[in-house]
């Protein structure tokens, strides 16, 4: 299939799927350890299941905003079942497009002073 | 492996195979280390966590996984059916003429044969009939005091109901209207569970002798000739000299037996309220219903009728000769009402199940030949790595489309059809204005689609997956997977043809019949007669001989008319659609100085009354004796006319006439002068019914006047007006309630055959169209894939006629194992006809040569066209491209 590399069109990202770019961000991934990086990161608010997670990594994948890597770490480390992931250039170009996209959302948020601190009875 | 390792395996099938392929391994290890993890931990609440998390997350995944699969698949087979729009377009239209015509048949099946009564409970409604079986007799109706006996002295029944059918000429409401009315007993609705719309429905008063009369109106009565008036509730008309109160109106609900306009209450009834009728057990006219008691079984209850018939007959048996083989039984009211219907609509069903399956033999030989040209782009797909059976699911995508769109389309023309059907199936049973497409006929459909796509589906699938390794080898035909598919393929050219010889036989057998059926002599001359039903004024004509006078009149004048031959009343004539529907009346008689012995069955006949030129006026033969003369009139000694058959039975070496004959135990011999006469057989009661015997009384002794017969010079039906104004002008008050030409009696007698067989022809025309298309494809894929055996065939020194003969050769090869095994299918399966055919055995040799020979033909012509390309090959060429 003919992927479309027009980054607005896969703005907004799904939160999901932000998820995996972040943990991907800093370097390629097997599924358990971007799962376990997204719990950790985000203090066990964001919980992946297994489901959850392929189902992205297959859309991600066939986007092409991620990519599987022939590197492997040595055999002693390793399961063979394991598959790694690292960011495509182009994912890194759409999840910074869609943090900036958050980033200004926050912006007009902050603005409107959504953010009042609660006041002092 | 544990156990929770397992179960998440297992979870996994919910995904699509191509999922699994690819991240199946990846998720079961995923899993086992969020297992290890949490054991770590040592928190049992977490599991629950994490399984809860694995199903919901995998529950989520697979629908959108599958719909994206699907989405693709759509579009990728739309693609590929686009590229081949001749297939496409001919396997679309093979299934949908499948799957619309067992849709058309089923959603009569449904609505007729499926659907249970709308009534409440209505598996517990009977229909109660007595019976003479060692006469021949099994619908007996019942008399006033019989129906009185069976309702007080039965077990297993909550209510006993009546009903018969009349028609009156109702005032009170513009012009005066003939009106076909119901007499029930003040039971029937609650017997059926019916609630009115408005008013209310009878009740046990209106029974009471003497009671105000009062109407019920059905529906489409209320609604189409009063405009749905929503004061009508207590309005009055005028019936039979008496007004009648409406007091109900009854919702739209199917009408059984027959539909009626009105209903009216037994006491209101002229004929049923006369004394002769309450107090005289053989004056036989009603019908009657039953509702089981809870928990009673249809056996039980035919056991209570059977057994009130015995003490019937042990009281009166004058009433119920022994000879006579009395007896009651009860029957299903639903099987009553389609009893006649259900062979004809089975047949119908069977012959469309037939031309589904040689559909999708067709389309799977179509796909087989496209899947042999698809070889290289399977094969390339599956070196680029698609999974074995992520092709599988595409090829049953496109299967899958081309079956829903034959399936819509198929709806489209049943739809269509479903007129044609309902007039076939109005002449066989009451229920069928209540077919229709409803929601069971349209999950049918789809089932059957959904099941079609399978069929042909995997036969391409088997196909794919049998040969997919092989495909991408230079030049590569496949030798051995080549075979067995052209073995698979000559298969359901074969069980096409078979499929087809079956059909055409059952064609052939029922147009046959229906040719033999106009042959046969009917026993008169129907060209040119005019029937008119007359309904004279009833209450201004009683007293003996009253009718005569009127009748005498009428026929005077509408003889003086220019263009009339002939004309004559009587109680009914031949083919008329009621006696058709109803059949003959049988009588019992007693011939003077005849004693019957001891368990001697007494002679029955039909009877019938005929004014003098009756005969004449129809063209049946007088045999010997004479005819009526205006003298035998009410006042002259009563006379008869018997037909030939009856001479047989009775009388086979004896001149019958001067034998009396009495229809009420001799008490009036003195006044019969006994037979005068006897006339040739006549087919009055269908065509396909052989004559039975009748006895003719003189109209002017019977006071039985229901028909006026003209036999024209010209066309018959433009006289109609010129007799209705003569009628109207002898008496204004008679109402003529049916006109049509013996003629038209005639062709509309022989409906239901011909029906049946052109909607049979009709199937059997179609398999023959695909099973010819099938074949003539299958010969020329043949063909092109032997260019290069043809043309070294033709270098080493084959001609042409060689060539062509061979290729027609291997057609007829096929065709004659078709022809063959249809044979044998249709000598097993004619006999499920027998009961429709006339004159014809279901083996009729006749028809199975002439199938053969057309079937033959038809598949020989189709190899034709193939067979000459064969024929025309360039050797030099062929070899060449090789």
């Amino acid at each position: 299939m003919a992927k479309n590399f027009d980054i607005d069109s896969h703005l907004p990202v799904t939160p999901a799927m932000f998820q995996i770019l972040l943990a991907l961000a800093d370097g390629e991934k097997h599924g358990y350890a971007i799962l376990k990086e997204a719990a950790q990161r985000t203090d066990d608010r964001v919980r992946l299941s297994a489901g959850t997670l392929y189902g992205n990594l297959a859309r991600l994948e066939s986007s092409g905003l991620i990519a599987e890597s022939q590197k492997r770490p040595e055999t002693r480390f390793d399961d063979e079942r394991r598959r790694y992931y690292r960011l495509t250039e182009f994912g890194r170009e759409v999840a910074v497009a869609e943090a900036n996209r958050m980033d200004e959302a926050l912006g007009q948020a902050r603005a409107k002073k959504l953010f009042r601190k609660p006041r002092l009875a | 492996m544990s156990l929770s390792h397992r179960a998440f395996r297992a979870l996994l099938g919910v995904l699509p195979g191509d999922f699994r392929e690819n991240f199946g391994g990846e998720m079961e290890q995923v899993f086992e280390e969020q297992n290890r993890y949490l054991e770590r931990r040592g928190r049992p609440m977490d599991f629950a966590k994490l399984w809860w998390e694995a199903l919901t997350g995998i529950f989520r995944t697979a629908p959108r996984e599958h719909w994206e699969i699907l989405k693709h698949d759509v579009a990728y087979a739309i693609r590929m059916l686009q590229k081949s729009p001749w297939f496409s377009v001919t396997a679309i239209l093979t299934l949908a003429l499948g799957i619309g015509a067992n849709t058309a048949i089923f959603s009569v099946v449904n609505s007729v044969l499926l659907r249970p009564l709308p009534y409440p409970q209505a598996q517990q409604l009977i229909f109660v009939r007595q019976e003479a079986l060692k006469v021949g007799v099994d619908h007996v109706p019942f008399s006033v005091p019989e129906i009185m006996d069976y309702r007080a002295r039965n077990h297993t029944l909550s209510s006993v109901a009546e009903y018969h059918g009349m028609s009156f000429t109702l005032f009170g409401h513009g012009d005066p209207e003939r009106v076909r009315t119901g007499v029930v007993s003040a039971n029937y609705f609650d017997l059926f569970g019916l609630q009115p719309l408005m008013g209310r429905t009878f009740i046990a008063a209106d029974d009471e002798p003497g009671a105000p009369p009062v109407l019920v109106l059905s529906y489409d009565y209320w609604k189409n000739n009063l405009g749905g008036d929503p004061a009508i509730i207590g309005k009055t008309f005028e019936m039979n000299d008496k007004v009648h109160t409406v007091v109900g109106v009854l919702p739209p609900v199917p009408q059984y037996p027959d539909k009626v306009d009105l209903y009216m209450a037994t006491p209101a009834c002229p004929a049923r309220s006369s004394k002769m009728h309450i107090e005289n057990r053989d004056m036989r006219m009603m019908d009657v219903f039953g509702r089981m008691k809870p928990g009673v079984t249809l056996e039980q209850a035919r056991a209570d009728m059977a057994a009130i018939a015995g003490h019937l007959q042990a009281e009166y048996p004058k009433s119920y000769p022994e000879n006579l083989g009395y007896g009651a039984d009860a029957s299903p009211l639903q099987q009553e009402l389609t009893h006649s219907a259900r062979t004809p609509i089975l047949i119908l069903l069977g012959a469309a199940v037939f031309v589904l399956l040689i559909a999708c033999a067709n389309v799977a030989n179509l796909t087989l030949s496209r899947m042999a040209r698809r070889e290289r782009e399977l094969s390339v797909r599956t070196a680029l790595g698609a999974g074995r059976s992520r092709l599988l699911r595409q090829l049953l995508t496109e299967s899958a489309i081309l079956a829903c769109a034959g399936g819509l389309l198929g709806l489209a023309l049943a739809y269509e059809s479903l007129h044609l059907l309902t007039t076939l199936a109005a002449r066989l049973t009451p229920r069928a204005h209540e077919i229709r497409i409803d929601g069971g006929v349209l999950l049918f459909a789809i089932a059957t689609a959904v099941g079609t796509s399978l069929i042909f589906g995997t036969v391409s699938a088997m196909f794919a997956r049998a040969n997919l390794s092989t495909g991408l080898k230079e030049g590569s035909t496949g030798a051995g997977v080549g075979l067995r598919r052209n073995r698979l393929r000559s298969a359901l050219i074969v069980s096409q043809i078979a499929f087809s010889f079956m059909l055409l036989i059952g064609a052939g057998l029922l147009m046959r019949s229906l040719v033999k059926m106009q042959e046969v002599n009917p026993g008169f001359v129907p060209q040119r007669v005019l029937a008119m039903k007359l309904n004279f004024n009833w209450s201004k004509y009683t007293g003996k001989g009253a009718f005569e006078i009127v009748t005498n009149k009428v026929l005077e004048q509408v003889q003086t008319e220019p263009g009339v031959l002939s004309a004559a009343i009587s109680s009914g004539y031949p083919l008329e659609p009621e006696l058709v529907t109803d059949g003959p009346n049988s009588n019992t008689f007693q011939i003077q100085g005849r004693a019957l012995a001891t368990g001697e069955t007494p002679p029955i006949a039909s009877i019938a009354s005929a004014s003098p030129d009756y005969f004449k006026t129809l063209g049946i033969p007088l045999l010997s004796g004479r005819t009526f003369a205006d003298t035998d009139d009410s006042k002259a000694p009563q006379v008869l006319i018997v037909s030939e058959q009856l001479k047989i039975v009775l009388w086979p070496n004896a001149d019958p006439e001067g034998q009396k004959v009495s229809f009420d135990d001799g008490e009036h011999w003195a006044t019969i002068v006994g037979v005068v006469g006897v006339v040739g057989d006549v087919r009055e009661f269908g065509l396909d019914h052989a004559p039975v015997s009748e006895i003719y009384a003189p109209v002017a002794q019977t006071s039985n006047v229901g028909t006026l017969l003209v036999r024209t010079a010209m066309n018959p039906e433009g006289m109609s007006r010129r007799m209705r104004e003569v009628i109207h002008h002898v008496d204004s008050q008679t109402a003529i309630t049916q006109e049509m030409t013996i003629e038209q009696a005639r062709r509309e007698s022989l409906q239901v055959p011909r029906l049946t067989a052109t909607l049979l022809g009709l199937f059997a025309g179609l398999a023959l169209l695909i099973a010819a298309a099938g074949i003539g494809g299958i010969m020329a894929l043949a063909v092109s894939q032997r260019v290069h055996e043809i043309g070294i065939r033709m270098a080493l020194g084959a001609k042409q006629e060689n060539i062509l003969r061979m290729v027609l050769g291997q057609g007829a090869a096929l065709a004659g194992l078709g022809i063959l095994l249809g044979a044998v299918g249709a000598l097993a399966l004619t006999a499920l006809v027998k009961s429709l055919l006339f004159e014809v055995t279901p083996t009729d040799p006749a028809t199975f040569a002439g199938v053969a020979v057309v079937l033959a033909a038809t598949a020989v012509l189709a190899c034709y066209v193939p067979a000459r390309r064969a024929a025309r090959i360039d050797p030099v060429e062929a070899l060449r491209c090789e």
